[in-house]
């Protein structure tokens, strides 16, 4: 009797890690949702322009210091905006990366939608102006149901991708 | 609020414990064996891993395919060892909550103690890495889940520059080296740095128990066996980072942080990870425990018998050469950094003889907190009403075991010591043959399974004469009752149990004999 107790002691036990180890099923999105990625990685422009140092100047300089333009490493942050017809799925102010601000601006974003038709527009300024936007793409989309969207920016193209 | 929290859990185990004890005995109790049994289950997750790493392809492409096999092809054996490394992996989680849960509520982390404590914590950051890096090489679309959700939350730690999570949306972000660098921390980093830090865990203690007994074992590893038979692990669709899946089979074991940084945001997963684990680490201190007075050495005493230092189960105790002139080569020095004031070194002090007359009863170690002299004082000022049809029963506890608390209730007699091994088995003798009591009965402050790891054990290998210091052979072991011995103790009123060793003494009968 002693065993039999022991075998159920063990059958509970494995069927609680059997169980947990599958159940319950973890909802990842709804059965018509499909998912936008905001995946960027883009550098805004310098804060100001790159200045060529006067021969005075480069003299001042230790020799190996001489470095003809004087480049500020501060970078503007990027703005980045992504619709889907009119609805507004993402919208960011992004900083730059990096102790002294001189690294690129990474956007990273997964967003839940509804399956459907979309334009989808993106709009990203990197050179501070607030008023309007330096790249700007819109893109007639089919979404399905559990598909991905890779909204991506290629700096060799200096255009938008979608995957 | 922490006492309600251990009063909580010290029921709850109770329960447990009063339940898994009418069918295991107390020895195979697992609940006295969470730490070993979790040790066990690495055994398992690693013996099983090394015939899967046997077949496991690095690739993107070759991940899944070769678990497949292993799965499908290979069901009877790479499909069985698959299961093992899954379920063991899980269980392991069950018994390392349930490790910790228990020495919380049985305040088995302060003082002293802070140090297995402190560092069982860095063993939690790696089994869970190991076990989500696990996921991460099957391939399916739980992996790609996991390695989704697992960047994001690495993207968040400032020290990364650019997004690791970008590499796992589209196929061209990840690269077979990706599944080489992944399996380098599951099979060789992460384990490492597992076996180091269990090493640390068990640092302080003298005979760390690292093996549950044997037929704890077999049965684990026959239920795991059964269920992987029965529900064999599988992997669910190949990963395919353009399709997301509307649900997923979820191991809640590993991965029940992971919803919250879908639900919130891995910021605010990362502050309450934080906050759990700052708050175990400064535990032990909040509020600080008031410390018990290490146990003292009495050289003109000690003989150097090494007794003390064999016994204490926190390598408390060192010998060392004799500092004072005498004959005997080495003396007792104790580290009171590391004795937690259990007083078993009391108990296995040849010369904490409560029969002492010619000199005042100082032995070669004692301890502060209930001094040897005080013990047999104790025993000595015990009324027994002298009632010869009913023979006179003498309790010894643990302090704080409720049982105590109730047999005083019931008007039994009752010497409190801080650990039963801290009583020598002379003064088991000493109450019998001075006519103090006909019966010695120990109760302890758990079932079986010591507070002070093994104040139970020696007490019952003395009493059996196994152990020194023995008990003497003009004992008739019948008088004597170790109530934590038997699963009875679980399940009936002490009282009663009292009762029938009384009238078992009374028959001659041995008190187990009795129905």
């Amino acid at each position: 009797m002693r065993y039999v107790g022991q075998a159920l002691c063990f059958a509970v036990f494995m069927l609680v890690v059997v169980w947990f180890s599958i159940r319950p099923e973890h909802r990842l999105r709804g059965a018509d949702e499909a998912i936008v990625s905001v995946s960027i990685s883009h550098a805004g422009k310098r804060l100001a322009e790159c200045r060529t140092l006067s021969q005075d100047e480069l003299n001042e300089l230790p020799p190996n210091m001489r470095i003809p333009d004087d480049c500020p490493r501060e970078r503007h942050a990027v703005r980045l905006e992504v619709f889907a017809d009119d609805i507004l799925l993402y919208r960011d102010a992004l900083p730059p990366s990096g102790l002294w601000s001189d690294g690129k601006s990474i956007a990273y974003q997964r967003i839940r939608t509804a399956a459907g038709s979309y334009a989808i527009r993106v709009n990203m300024s990197d050179s501070g102006n607030d008023e309007s936007f330096d790249y700007s793409e819109t893109r007639s989309l089919t979404l399905h149901p559990g598909q991905n969207l890779v909204i991506d920016f290629d700096e060799r193209s200096n255009g938008f991708t979608f995957n | 609020m922490l006492s309600v929290l251990q009063k909580t859990g010290r029921a709850g185990f109770s329960v447990l414990q009063h339940v898994l004890g009418r069918v295991f005995p107390v020895a195979g109790n697992p609940l006295n064996h969470l730490g070993a049994l979790t040790i066990f289950f690495c055994w398992i997750v690693l013996v099983s891993g090394i015939w899967l790493f046997m077949f496991f392809r690095t690739s993107v492409s070759g991940a899944f395919e070769s678990v497949e096999y292993l799965t499908h092809e290979q069901w009877y054996l790479g499909g069985i060892m698959r299961s093992l490394h899954r379920y063991a992996s899980d269980a392991l989680i069950i018994t390392l909550l349930l490790h910790i849960l228990k020495e919380f509520s049985f305040d088995n982390y302060r003082a002293k103690r802070w140090f297995s404590w402190v560092s069982g914590i860095p063993l939690v950051w790696i089994i869970f890495p190991l076990g989500i890096t696990g996921y991460w090489l099957v391939w399916d679309e739980l992996a790609q889940y996991v390695a989704l959700t697992s960047a994001e939350l690495l993207d968040r730690i400032p020290i990364f520059t650019g997004s690791m999570a970008a590499n796992f949306l589209t196929d061209t972000g990840l690269s077979d080296r990706f599944f080489t660098l992944m399996a380098f921390l599951h099979l060789v980093g992460l384990p490492i740095f597992l076996v180091f830090g269990i090493w640390l865990h068990l640092f302080r203690l003298s005979r760390p128990s690292i093996n549950p007994p044997r037929r704890l074992m077999a049965g684990c590893l026959l239920a795991m066996l059964v269920a992987a038979a029965i529900f064999p692990a599988h992997s669910q669709g190949k990963a395919d980072l353009a399709f997301m899946p509307e649900t997923i089979q979820f191991d809640w074991f590993y991965l029940h942080a992971f919803p919250l940084v879908e639900r919130f945001s891995p910021g605010l997963t990362w502050l309450l990870l934080v906050i759990i684990t700052a708050l175990l680490v400064v535990a032990p201190w909040l509020p600080p425990m008031r410390r018990a007075l290490p146990a003292k050495v009495d050289l003109d005493n000690c003989n150097g018998c090494q007794r003390c230092a064999d016994d204490c189960p926190y390598s408390a105790i060192e010998m060392r050469p004799r500092s004072d002139g005498k004959s005997y080569a080495r003396e007792a020095v104790v580290d009171p950094d590391l004795c937690v004031s259990c007083g078993i070194c009391v108990g296995a002090c040849p010369t904490a003889s409560p029969f002492r007359t010619r000199s005042e009863l100082i032995p070669g170690i004692d301890l502060p907190a209930l001094s040897a002299a005080e013990l047999r004082e104790s025993i000595v000022n015990t009324r027994l009403a002298d009632d010869s049809a009913n023979p006179r029963i003498l309790v010894f506890s643990c302090k704080g075991n409720p049982v105590a608390g109730r047999l005083r209730q019931a008007g039994e007699a009752v010497v409190e010591v801080v650990c039963m091994g801290q009583i020598p088995p002379s003064y088991f003798d000493f109450a019998l043959s001075r006519g103090i009591a006909d019966g010695i009965a120990l109760t302890a402050c758990t079932d079986g399974d010591c507070r002070f790891r093994f104040g139970t054990d020696w007490t019952e290998q003395r009493i059996a004469r196994t152990r020194d210091p023995h008990l003497r052979k003009r004992v008739d072991g019948s008088h004597i009752e170790m109530l934590w011995q038997s699963n009875r103790i679980a399940r009936q009123n002490p009282a009663t149990l009292i009762e029938r060793f009384r009238r078992s003494i009374v028959s001659g009968s041995k008190p187990g004999d009795v129905t």
